[in-house]
C-alpha cells in the first residue's frame, strides 16, 4: 500500500475532490477522534468520521488500503469491545493503549493516506496560494510531497543491499543498525537533492513573480457537502468541550 | 550566441561536484543553431564547461571563475538563473532526480508556472511540446510509473516548454536503453530543425551520428582538439580508443577481435524462474533453463523486459519467490542463494556501509581476517585507498569496493546492474578486466547491461529477455558476437521505422 | 549563489524539504519500534537523539536564518493535521525562534551552539504533553468519558505527576544535546570524511 503514495495523477483520479477540503478532513477526522470522546451526538459523529476515510478510499479505488484499514480497524474495534471487559490488570492496561491507538489514529493516518495518494504536487501548490501560505514553507512542503516515495526507494534498495551482506541486525548493535541504514540514505538523498535543486532552478524556481498555476482546483457540490460535514462535526465536537 | 573568453574555473565547495575537473583557459564561440559535441575522459571538464554554459556555475556550484562567459552579449554570471531560464534550457543525466513533481503534464507546465505566463499560454504551450514530441500518451501519468526513458522524454519536453534558445545536455543518455537513446536521437533532431543551439557533453557517441556540427574534445579542463564528425570518424579506431572515446557508430564493433570461448561443461540449472506480480502480470517467466558455469553471461534486454526482476531473484532477494538454482549438484533456494549470489548495484552508494574501505571489507567476511582482506583490496587495486571514507571514492573505486566485499564473502555468482551506465571508454575497460579478473577467480558473472561495447570487451554468453522469457542463450563467439551485435541494430532500427 | 546572501534562496528551500522528510521518515521508523505502548514515553527521548543527525546536516548545508524555524513549523503542522498534539506547533515556534537566535549569535558557524540549540528545538517535543499537565481536570474527565476508561486513565495520570513535567522538558533538552552530539560525530565519521558536506 506505501508503493503507491503520492503516486496519483489526473488519470487515477475518479473522485476530484478539492485539496483545501482533503486537508479539513484529515484535520477534522484526527482531531475529533484521537481527541474526543463519546456522549451525546459523538456517539453518533465518532462512527461516522471512522467510516468517512472508507468511503473515500473505496471511491478513489484504493483497493489495498481499504482492505488493510478495515481488519486493522476492525480487529481493534472488536478488541475494543470485547476483550476488555474480559481482561483485567497489566493486560487490560496493554490492550486497551493498543487497541485505542489503532481505533484513535487509523482514521486520521488514513485520510491522511487519501490527502497524500489523490494529490499531486501541482494542486498541493495551488492550493497553499489560495491559502495564501508563504513559499517559504510551501516550497519545503511540496518538495516532501515529492520525495516521500523516492526516501522509500532508497530505503528499501539499501535494506537489499543489507540483506545481501548479512548485516540487517548489524550482529545485534542498535546504534550500528541506524548507522548502515540511515548514513547511506542521507548521502544518497543529498545527491538527489542536490540533482532535484539544480533541475529545479534552471526551470525559474525562485523567480520573484507571481507564480502561474494551470491546475484548476475550487469548489464543487461534493466538496461543499463534505465542508458542511466537517463543519458540523466540528461544532459538536466543540459543544462537546464546552460540556466536559 | 554563446562566447568564453579565457575562462578559468576552480570548484571549492566540496560537495560530488568536486570530482569534476575545473576549467583552465577555455575560449570557444558557438553561433547560434549549432550543435556541439562535448567529449573527452571522466572529469575531463566537459560537465563542468555544460554548467558554465548553463549557469548553475557560479550560481549553484561556486568556485573561483575568471574570464568572460556571455551569452547574447550578457554576462551570464550577472544574471540569476530564473532569469536565464527562458533562455537555457537543461536535461540531465539521471531521470529519476529531475521531476518536482508527481504527474507529467505538471511537470511539463512546472517552468512555465514559474517564469508566471499566462494559464492560457502554458496550456498551448504543453500541448505544442506534447505533440511535437508524440508524447500525447504520457501526459495525465504518474511520474513513478514510467520507465527510464520515458522519464528522459518528460525531462526533454519539460525544458522544450520554456522554448529555449539554447539547450545543454549534460550525459543524457547514461540511464537509457537502445530504444530510448534512439528517441533522445529524434528530440535532438527536432531542436535542431528548429535551429535551436544545442550543446552535449556525452559518452556515447553513436546516438548522435549526423546531429553535431563540431566535436570538442577536452582533457584536465582544456579544451584539446575541434574536429568535425568526419574528420573524428577519419580517425583509426585505436587512436580514438587511446583517447578514452567510445565507438562513434555500432558498427564498428564488428571489427572487434573475436575469440574463442573456452568450453565449460559445468552448469548452473534455473528452474522455475517465473514471479509474478501482485497485480497478476507476469514479470518473469522462464521455467527452466541452463547456463554455463564460470562464464561472463551478459543479460539483454530492454527497460521493463525481466531483466531486472531476473537479476533480483537470482540473488534471492524477492521475497516468496520459489524457484531454485542448482548449483554444483545443491538446490539453493532464496536463503540459499542470498549467500551465494552478490549484486553490484547500479547505485552503489546504496550498499556501502562503513566508514573506511578497510572495514567494509572486513564487515562481510565470516571471521574478521585483516591479513585476508588486505590482500583482496591489494588484488583489486584498493591497498592505498584502505582507510578512506568509500563515500569518497570515485564511481569505479566504489564499484571495485563493492565487488572486494562480494569476494571477501566468498560469493560464487556475482551479479553487476549496468555496471559502465556513464563511463567513458577507458573507464568501462577497466570494468570490463574486473569482470575478467573474476572470471578467472572462478566465479559465474552476469552483467546487466545496454552496453554493447562492454559485452564485445568482455563476456564470454549472453541470454537476451523479452517480456519476462528468455529468448536465446548465445556463446560469445564469432558467429554469437555478430547476432547479439545484430540484436542491438535491431533494436536501434526497430523504433526507426516505428517513428518512421 | 552569492555569499552575501543571507536571505533563504530556492536551493535553501529545497534542502529544507528534503531534511524535514528524511527527519519525518527516521521518526516514522523509530516510532515503529514503540509500537508498544509501554515504550511510548521512551520515544520522547529517542527521536531527538536519532533525529540529531539529519538535523545537524540540515545546519551544515544552510547557515541561515529560518531553516529551522520552518522545519519545526512543517512538523507542527504534520503533528496537528495527525491529531497527535495542536500544541507542538506554537510551542515550536517559539522553541524554534530561540534556536535561531543562539545559531545566529554564533554566526552560524560554532558547533557548541548548534548542540545548545538543537536542544532546545527539541523542547517542542513537550507539545505532546501539554494538556496532561495543565488542563490536567479537564484532560482527565475528556479520558475517561472519551471511553478509556478509569483504570487507563488513572494509571496514565499516576505515571505522570505535575512534578515531572520539569523533568520531561529538562530529558527533551538534554536527549536534544545529546542527539545533536551524535550527528556532529556522524558528520565526523562519515559526511566530512565522505567530502560531502
Amino acid at each position: 500500500m506505501r508503493m503507491e503514495l503520492l503516486r496519483g495523477g489526473y488519470a487515477e483520479q475518479t473522485l476530484r475532490l478539492d485539496p483545501r477540503i482533503k486537508m479539513l478532513m484529515v484535520v477534522t477526522v484526527s482531531v475529533i477522534l484521537t481527541a474526543g470522546g463519546y456522549g451525546g451526538l459523538m456517539t453518533y459523529i465518532r462512527p461516522a468520521l471512522a467510516v468517512l476515510p472508507l468511503l473515500l478510499l473505496l471511491l478513489s479505488k484504493r483497493w489495498a488500503a481499504s482492505l488493510l484499514y478495515i481488519l486493522c480497524f476492525g480487529l481493534a474495534y472488536f478488541g475494543e469491545y470485547f476483550l476488555l471487559s474480559r481482561t483485567y490488570g497489566v493486560v487490560n492496561f496493554i490492550l486497551l493503549a493498543s487497541f485505542s491507538l489503532f481505533t484513535r489514529f487509523m482514521p486520521g493516518l488514513m485520510m491522511g493516506y487519501f490527502l497524500v495518494s489523490t494529490t499531486t504536487v501541482s494542486e498541493f501548490m495551488a492550493a497553499m496560494r489560495r491559502m495564501h501560505v508563504t513559499e517559504k514553507i510551501a516550497i519545503p512542503l511540496s518538495v516532501m510531497f515529492r520525495f516521500f516515495p523516492t526516501v522509500r526507494e532508497e530505503y528499501s534498495a539499501i535494506g537489499d543491499a543489507m540483506r545481501m551482506r548479512g548485516v540487517v541486525l548489524a550482529g545485534g548493535k542498535p546504534l550500528k543498525m541506524l548507522e548502515y541504514r540511515f548514513v547511506p540514505m542521507m548521502i544518497c538523498s543529498l545527491k538527489i537533492g542536490e540533482e532535484l535543486s539544480t533541475a529545479a532552478l534552471t526551470r525559474g524556481l525562485g523567480a520573484p513573480v507571481k507564480r502561474t498555476n494551470i491546475c484548476s482546483i475550487g469548489f464543487r457540490a461534493q466538496d461543499i457537502v463534505l465542508l458542511l460535514l466537517c463543519l458540523a462535526s466540528l461544532g459538536v465536537y466543540i459543544q462537546w468541550l464546552f460540556v466536559h | 550566441m554563446i562566447e568564453l573568453r579565457n575562462v578559468t574555473f576552480n570548484y571549492r565547495q566540496t560537495t560530488s561536484a568536486s570530482k569534476e575537473s575545473g576549467l583552465k583557459n577555455i575560449s570557444l564561440t558557438i553561433r547560434q543553431g549549432e550543435c556541439v559535441l562535448l567529449c573527452g575522459e571522466s572529469g575531463c571538464g566537459k560537465t563542468t564547461l555544460a554548467r558554465l554554459i548553463n549557469g548553475l556555475i557560479p550560481h549553484f556550484y561556486e568556485g573561483e571563475l575568471s574570464g568572460e562567459v556571455r551569452v547574447d552579449g550578457k554576462r551570464l554570471p550577472d544574471l540569476p538563473l530564473y532569469e536565464t531560464a527562458g533562455v537555457i534550457g537543461t536535461v540531465f543525466q539521471d531521470p529519476r532526480s529531475q521531476f518536482f513533481n508527481v504527474d507529467t503534464a505538471s511537470e511539463i507546465a512546472f517552468g512555465p508556472e514559474n517564469l508566471g505566463l499566462s494559464e492560457a499560454e502554458i496550456t498551448s504551450r504543453v500541448e505544442k511540446v506534447a505533440r511535437e514530441m508524440r508524447i500525447e500518451h504520457l501526459l495525465g501519468r504518474s511520474i513513478f510509473k514510467l520507465s527510464g526513458g520515458q522519464k528522459q522524454k518528460i525531462a526533454c519536453a519539460s525544458v522544450a516548454a520554456l522554448c529555449p534558445d539554447i539547450y545543454v545536455l549534460d550525459e543524457p543518455s547514461s540511464n537509457l536503453d537502445m530504444a530510448a537513446m534512439t528517441d533522445l536521437r529524434q528530440h535532438i533532431a527536432l531542436w535542431r530543425s528548429q535551429k535551436k543551439t544545442i550543446i552535449v557533453a556525452e559518452h556515447r557517441l553513436h546516438y548522435l551520428r549526423g546531429l553535431c556540427d563540431r566535436v570538442i574534445y577536452m582533457r584536465a579542463g582544456r579544451i584539446e582538439q575541434t574536429f568535425t564528425w568526419e574528420e573524428l570518424e577519419a580517425l583509426p579506431l585505436q587512436k580514438r580508443t587511446s583517447m578514452g572515446l567510445r565507438v562513434l557508430s555500432l558498427d564498428e564493433l564488428k571489427l572487434s577481435p573475436s575469440g574463442t570461448v573456452a568450453p565449460l561443461t559445468d552448469t548452473l540449472e534455473f528452474s522455475d524462474f517465473v514471479y509474478t506480480y501482485k497485480r497478476g502480470e507476469k514479470a518473469l517467466d522462464i521455467p527452466s533453463i541452463s547456463l554455463p558455469r564460470g562464464a561472463v553471461i551478459a543479460v539483454v534486454g530492454l527497460n521493463g523486459a525481466g531483466k531486472s526482476t531476473f537479476a533480483r531473484c537470482l540473488c534471492g532477494l524477492n521475497k516468496h519467490f520459489r524457484g531454485t538454482l542448482t548449483l554444483a549438484g545443491q538446490r539453493l533456494r532464496n536463503g540459499a542463494r542470498r549467500r551465494q549470489c552478490f549484486m553490484v548495484m547500479q547505485d552503489v552508494n546504496h550498499q556501502l556501509f562503513t566508514e573506511s574501505v578497510l572495514d567494509e571489507v572486513l564487515l562481510g567476511m565470516k571471521k574478521e581476517d585483516k591479513a585476508a582482506a588486505e590482500a583482496i583490496l591489494d588484488s583489486m587495486d584498493l591497498l592505498d585507498l584502505e582507510e578512506a571514507h568509500p563515500m569518497s571514492l570515485s564511481g569505479g573505486e566504489k564499484q571495485r569496493v563493492a565487488i572486494a566485499t562480494a569476494t571477501a564473502s566468498a560469493r560464487e555468482i556475482i551479479v553487476f546492474d549496468e555496471p559502465t551506465s556513464g563511463l567513458d571508454y577507458t573507464h568501462m575497460r577497466s570494468v570490463a578486466s574486473n569482470l575478467a579478473r573474476l572470471q578467472e577467480m572462478g566465479k559465474t558473472l552476469f552483467a546487466i547491461t545496454h552496453d554493447p561495447e562492454l559485452i564485445m570487451a568482455c563476456c564470454t554468453h549472453a541470454i537476451t529477455i523479452d517480456r519476462g522469457k528468455a529468448q536465446n542463450v548465445l556463446a560469445l563467439d564469432g558467429v554469437g558476437r555478430q547476432a547479439i551485435l545484430a540484436f542491438f541494430l535491431r533494436k536501434e532500427g526497430e523504433r526507426d521505422a516505428v517513428r518512421g | 549563489m552569492q555569499k552575501s546572501d543571507k536571505r533563504l534562496n530556492a536551493k535553501d528551500l529545497i534542502n529544507i524539504g528534503l531534511f524535514t522528510a528524511i527527519y519525518f521518515v527516521i521518526m516514522f521508523a523509530v516510532a515503529c519500534l514503540g509500537y508498544i505502548p509501554i515504550f511510548m514515553p521512551a520515544l520522547a527521548a529517542l527521536c531527538p537523539l536519532v533525529g540529531g543527525i539529519p538535523f545537524m546536516l540540515l545546519l551544515t548545508k544552510v547557515r541561515k536564518f529560518g531553516a529551522m524555524l520552518i522545519m519545526i513549523v512543517i512538523l507542527g503542522i504534520f503533528y496537528l493535521v495527525l491529531g497527535t498534539s495542536p500544541w507542538t506547533l506554537p510551542l515550536g515556534i517559539v522553541t524554534g525562534l530561540i534556536a535561531e537566535l543562539i545559531v545566529r549569535a554564533g554566526n552560524y558557524q560554532s558547533a557548541k551552539r548548534a548542540v545548545i540549540a538543537y536542544g532546545v528545538w527539541c523542547i517542542a517535543i513537550f507539545g505532546n504533553f501539554v494538556p496532561t499537565f495543565f488542563m490536567r481536570d479537564a484532560y482527565y474527565e475528556r479520558m475517561v468519558s472519551g471511553g478509556y476508561g478509569l483504570e487507563y486513565a488513572d494509571a496514565y495520570m499516576s505515571y505522570l505527576p505535575d512534578w515531572i513535567a520539569p523533568i520531561l522538558i529538562v530529558a527533551c533538552f538534554v536527549f536534544g544535546c545529546l542527539g545533536a552530539l551524535l550527528g556532529r560525530a556522524a558528520l565526523k565519521k562519515h559526511f566530512i570524511r565522505a567530502g560531502i558536506v
